[in-house]
């Protein structure tokens, strides 16, 4: 079942074409690897489906909603979350807090709610923490015996892992994960990798796109890639399809 | 309306727009190399004021005079002091809480600015009351029909142009220009590429506290008088005047300060005619409700802040 | 609170009391002190004396007691507040001090869930407590007052929420100068609008709650005495309002809004939304406090609501620490009482008060009494 369709979506900064009528279609469930040199119009596409950027032509469907025209908080609620390239997190809020962010759509926010039903915040809160750790455990018992302390006091690795956690604790139907290896050890990418598919076990449908420049993990996460030069697609197949092409070839290390 | 008060409107208010706009370029050359709202700068212009006075009492006493020679040296000390103490006040507080909440800064240069201004009217003789500033230019006036252009309104039109070109000729014309444009735009490179972030800044502010003491200068030959709370609405309404024109850019500090004596020239003339026996203080208002609006539709001033975010 | 042996609950317990007790027992002092020499040397030992408490680990062996038993801190604190009311009962001074204390700690409150929690900035505090003062002084013939101040605030709300559209549309600096151009713009139209008193403002009827005449005193009470009762009672409830807003989700979404627009716009945050709620209800509260502080003094005038008025609202809430609850309170209390006491430097009092500004700001930039991380349900 296609979850998500864009077709002939661009996106152009003034003169700048970013993302030249891409077309691409994601089924749920599908682990889709989108690679590229460095300004190929990626992130670009992220913000482009998470409505942080509006585009200039074409369409993405996802379902029967159409995100060309909804704001980024509508996007989130009907199940589409993503991590950021530069972590965005709260860096004075706990770690609860941070993830709780990402909960936005399970939470209630009635001012009446909140400030008078203090016995059922409570409980609402106390199951979202068991919650939240439960999340967090997967990817690490440390971090999660750790959960109400600032984010700043956390290595950077801790806070990817927070972030995916932000992006997971809504269950959500699509994940966008922009480079989530970067600045990693091999093994520490490995074990990321390990943690997410064994988070994806637990949202079953959930379909994921993920940036990323290490093609091992591309390579074993991917069920299909993408390739995108200066905006536009120009590969698509599985891993070795989409190595073996000449065009991807050229566009990482140019012509002879 | 009779044409010759018309004109005296439009000439207060060309004026008014000159001093604005001197007040604004140092706003806006601050918060290019800083990022820092510098509140203090009305009240440095207010101590620039007081150091004109006091240099001419000086002078006086020294048997000092002719008036070019006076208006000269006045000038001279006034801008030098001013840009002495803004660089003081850019090594000893401002610079040090570079990396605070801007807050934190903000209100630390607000309190300075009070304290600038309480000095004034504690320590300078007499400060707290208005003091007559001397007529060191010619009183003459050019009479045109009904409206009597003043002479020394002129000289000072021309000598406020002329300070405003000069900076913008140091800014884009010289490497210390240069050196200012590139730390407004991206300190880390700048200092990456040799250039030394603190001298700049220091220089900078120097160049805007000199602007506001020749503003203070001039808005004392103009009004023959001053007093200690003088920079406190100019300051005001130099930062309303640098955020409308889009802070950062010199030439909307200019056009800021220009349009900002404009909104209050437009405030002085229409309303009484409109509202008939309306007080003249409601030219404020319209002025600051004019700002307001006029943020609600272009929220990053007139010639926008070209930053753009990294999502 | 853990189950501990008496002997261990009593140990732990004594550093926050015993700090709550030093403060009382030094403001007892502070207010007490006469001559200058006397409120000079107080001011010196505490600018001397409390880094070094610091720097020996009492403060935070105070902050962590306090922390550890917060229900025990509370009503020390409360003992402490009604004892220092009742030694100084009869005294005019020391009574509209500290009420002037609590209805400014209320204001701030409000400025404190704006620029604290959502991050937007308000210069014009003191324009909002004006128009409380305002609605007290026209309403305060007509009706019961209690609706006075509910009225008082909710004009504030409404007059604020002109400014909205300007304000959610600018950032930083930007909106920032739509609050001060709004501040000189409220006061102005004040003063140069005779309906409303012109410069010499109007009189304001003394409060009156369902038949208790605040301004009779009681024995030889000081009338004050009265509306520091009333001020306890209403700081009191704005501080449970505002405590329990930030330990909640609402609070969560603000400080989101502060730290980070675009991620909480991803994760379904509508930052207008919670712009909106956080300037309206820190008016309100603004409103409230300034429509029962002018019953308290009598009269309302534009020169009480200035640009320096809102200034001295901003700083008091950096001083504090921002977002920092008892930290307001505290600074509160260092703002208003300071410069009062130091009346033979009448003169030179806001001199140096910017001066003790600029000296905590660079010496100590988070704050008296920072912010905590968020306990939901400590």
């Amino acid at each position: 079942m296609t979850l998500l369709r864009c077709h002939e979506l661009t996106v152009r900064f003034g003169g700048l074409v970013a993302l030249d009528r891409l077309d691409l279609e994601l089924a749920a469930g599908e682990i889709l690897g989108l690679i590229g040199p460095n300004g190929s119009g990626k992130t670009t596409f992220f913000n482009a489906i998470t409505g942080i950027y509006r585009s200039a032509a074409g369409r993405a469907t996802f379902g029967e909603h159409e995100l060309t025209a909804m704001s980024p908080q509508r996007i989130y609620g009907v199940g589409i979350t993503r991590t950021f390239q530069r972590s965005r997190l709260a860096l004075p809020l706990s770690v609860f807090d941070n993830i709780m962010i990402g909960n936005h759509r399970l939470l209630h926010h009635g001012l009446a709610f909140n400030l008078f039903r203090r016995r059922a915040l409570r409980a609402e809160l106390e199951a979202h923490v068991d919650k939240a750790r439960a999340l967090v455990a997967t990817f690490s018992k440390p971090l999660a015996a750790r959960l109400f302390e600032p984010v700043a006091t956390f290595s950077m690795i801790d806070r990817r892992r927070i972030e995916i956690c932000r992006a997971l604790v809504s269950e959500p139907r699509l994940l966008l994960l922009d480079e989530p290896s970067a600045g990693m050890t091999h093994e520490e990418t490995r074990e990321l990798m390990d943690d997410i598919l064994a988070a994806r076990e637990r949202l079953p449908g959930l379909a994921i796109v993920i940036i990323e420049h290490e093609m091992n993990v591309i390579e074993r996460v991917s069920q299909r890639c993408a390739v995108l030069n200066y905006g536009r697609k120009i590969a698509e197949g599985t891993y070795a399809e989409v190595a073996a092409a000449r065009e991807v070839q050229v566009a990482y290390l140019g012509t002879e | 309306m009779d044409v010759g008060v018309l004109g005296q409107y439009i000439a207060n208010g060309l004026m008014l727009g000159v001093i604005y706009a001197l007040v604004a370029v140092g706003f806006t050359l601050f918060f290019g190399v800083l990022d820092v709202i510098q509140f203090s700068h009305g009240d440095v212009l207010t101590v620039g004021a007081f150091t004109a006075l006091a240099t001419y009492a000086a002078l006086t006493l020294a048997g000092v005079a002719s008036p070019w020679a006076q208006l000269a040296v006045v000038l001279l000390v006034a801008v030098a002091a001013m840009a002495l103490l803004g660089a003081l006040i850019a090594k000893y507080l401002v610079l040090p809480l570079r990396n605070a909440p801007p807050l934190n800064v903000l209100l630390l240069t607000l309190m300075l600015g009070a304290a600038l201004r309480e000095s004034v009217r504690l320590f300078y003789p007499q400060g707290a009351n208005p003091k007559p500033f001397p007529r060191l230019l010619p009183a003459d006036a050019l009479a045109l029909g009904s409206f009597s252009l003043r002479l020394d309104s002129v000289l000072l039109l021309i000598a406020g142009v002329g300070a405003i070109a000069a900076v913008h000729l140091v800014i884009t014309r010289t490497r210390l220009g240069l050196a200012i444009r590139a730390v407004a735009q991206d300190a880390e490179t700048a200092r990456i590429m040799g250039i030394d972030f603190e001298r700049v800044v220091l220089i900078t502010f120097a160049i805007g506290s000199g602007l506001a003491a020749a503003a203070g200068v001039m808005n004392g030959l103009y009004y023959n008088e001053i007093n200690f709370s003088i920079g406190l609405l100019l300051g005001v309404i130099g930062f309303s005047a640098a955020v409308v024109g889009g802070l950062g850019n010199i030439y909307g500090a200019i056009l800021g300060g220009f349009l900002f004596a404009a909104l209050q020239t437009i405030g002085a003339v229409l309303l009484p005619a409109i509202f008939p026996g309306l007080p003249s203080a409601y030219r404020d208002v319209f002025a600051f409700a004019a700002v307001i609006g006029f943020m609600a539709w272009r929220p990053t001033g007139l010639i926008a802040e070209r930053t753009a975010e990294r999502v | 609170m853990k189950k501990e042996g008496v002997p261990a609950f009593a140990g732990t317990t004594i550093p926050g009391l015993a700090g709550i007790a030093a403060v009382a027992v030094y403001s007892y002092f502070f207010l007490h002190a006469e001559s200058q020499a006397a409120v000079l040397g107080l001011v010196a030992a505490a600018v001397i004396g409390v880094p070094v408490l610091g720097r020996l680990g009492w403060l935070s062996r105070v902050g962590a007691s306090l922390a550890q038993h917060r229900a025990a801190g509370r009503i020390g604190i409360a003992v402490a507040l009604l004892i220092v009311i009742a030694l100084f009962r009869s005294e005019h001074f020391a009574m509209l001090m500290l009420a002037s204390v609590l209805f400014y700690t209320i204001a701030c409150l409000g400025l404190t869930v704006q620029f604290g929690y959502a991050g937007v900035v308000n210069f014009a505090g003191a324009a909002f407590f004006g128009v409380g003062g305002y609605t007290s002084a026209v309403l305060g013939a007509q009706l019961p007052h209690i609706a006075v101040l509910v009225i008082g605030g909710l004009l504030a709300a409404l007059l604020g929420s002109v400014l909205i559209l300007p304000i959610l549309r600018t950032r930083g600096h930007y909106a920032a100068l739509i609050t001060v151009a709004f501040g000189i713009l409220f006061r102005t139209f004040i003063e140069v609008n005779d309906a409303l008193g012109g410069p010499q403002g109007l009189q304001v009827k003394g409060m009156n709650l369902f038949g208790w005449d605040l301004n009779t005193p009681i024995g030889e009470w000081s009338f004050y005495a009265n509306y520091v009762l009333v001020a306890l009672a209403l700081a009191a409830l704005a501080f449970v309002l505002v405590r329990r807003l930030e330990r909640s989700w609402v609070g969560l979404n603000l400080d989101a809004v502060r730290l980070d627009e675009t991620a909480c716009a991803v994760f379904g945050i509508d930052v207008a939304r919670w712009k909106i709620l956080a300037f309206t209800i820190g008016n309100f509260l603004a409103g409230v406090a300034g429509a029962a502080y002018s019953m308290m003094t009598g009269f309302v005038a534009p020169n009480s609501f200035t640009f320096a008025d809102s200034l001295i609202m901003v700083s008091i809430i950096l001083l504090g620490g921002v977002g920092s609850l008892w930290g307001v309170a505290l600074a509160a209390a260092i703002v208003l009482v300071l410069p009062e006491k130091l009346q033979a430097l009448q003169e030179y009092r806001f001199l140096l008060y910017a001066v003790l500004v600029i000296i905590i700001l660079l010496a100590r930039p988070q704050g008296l009494i920072p912010r905590r991380a968020r306990d939901y349900f400590a």
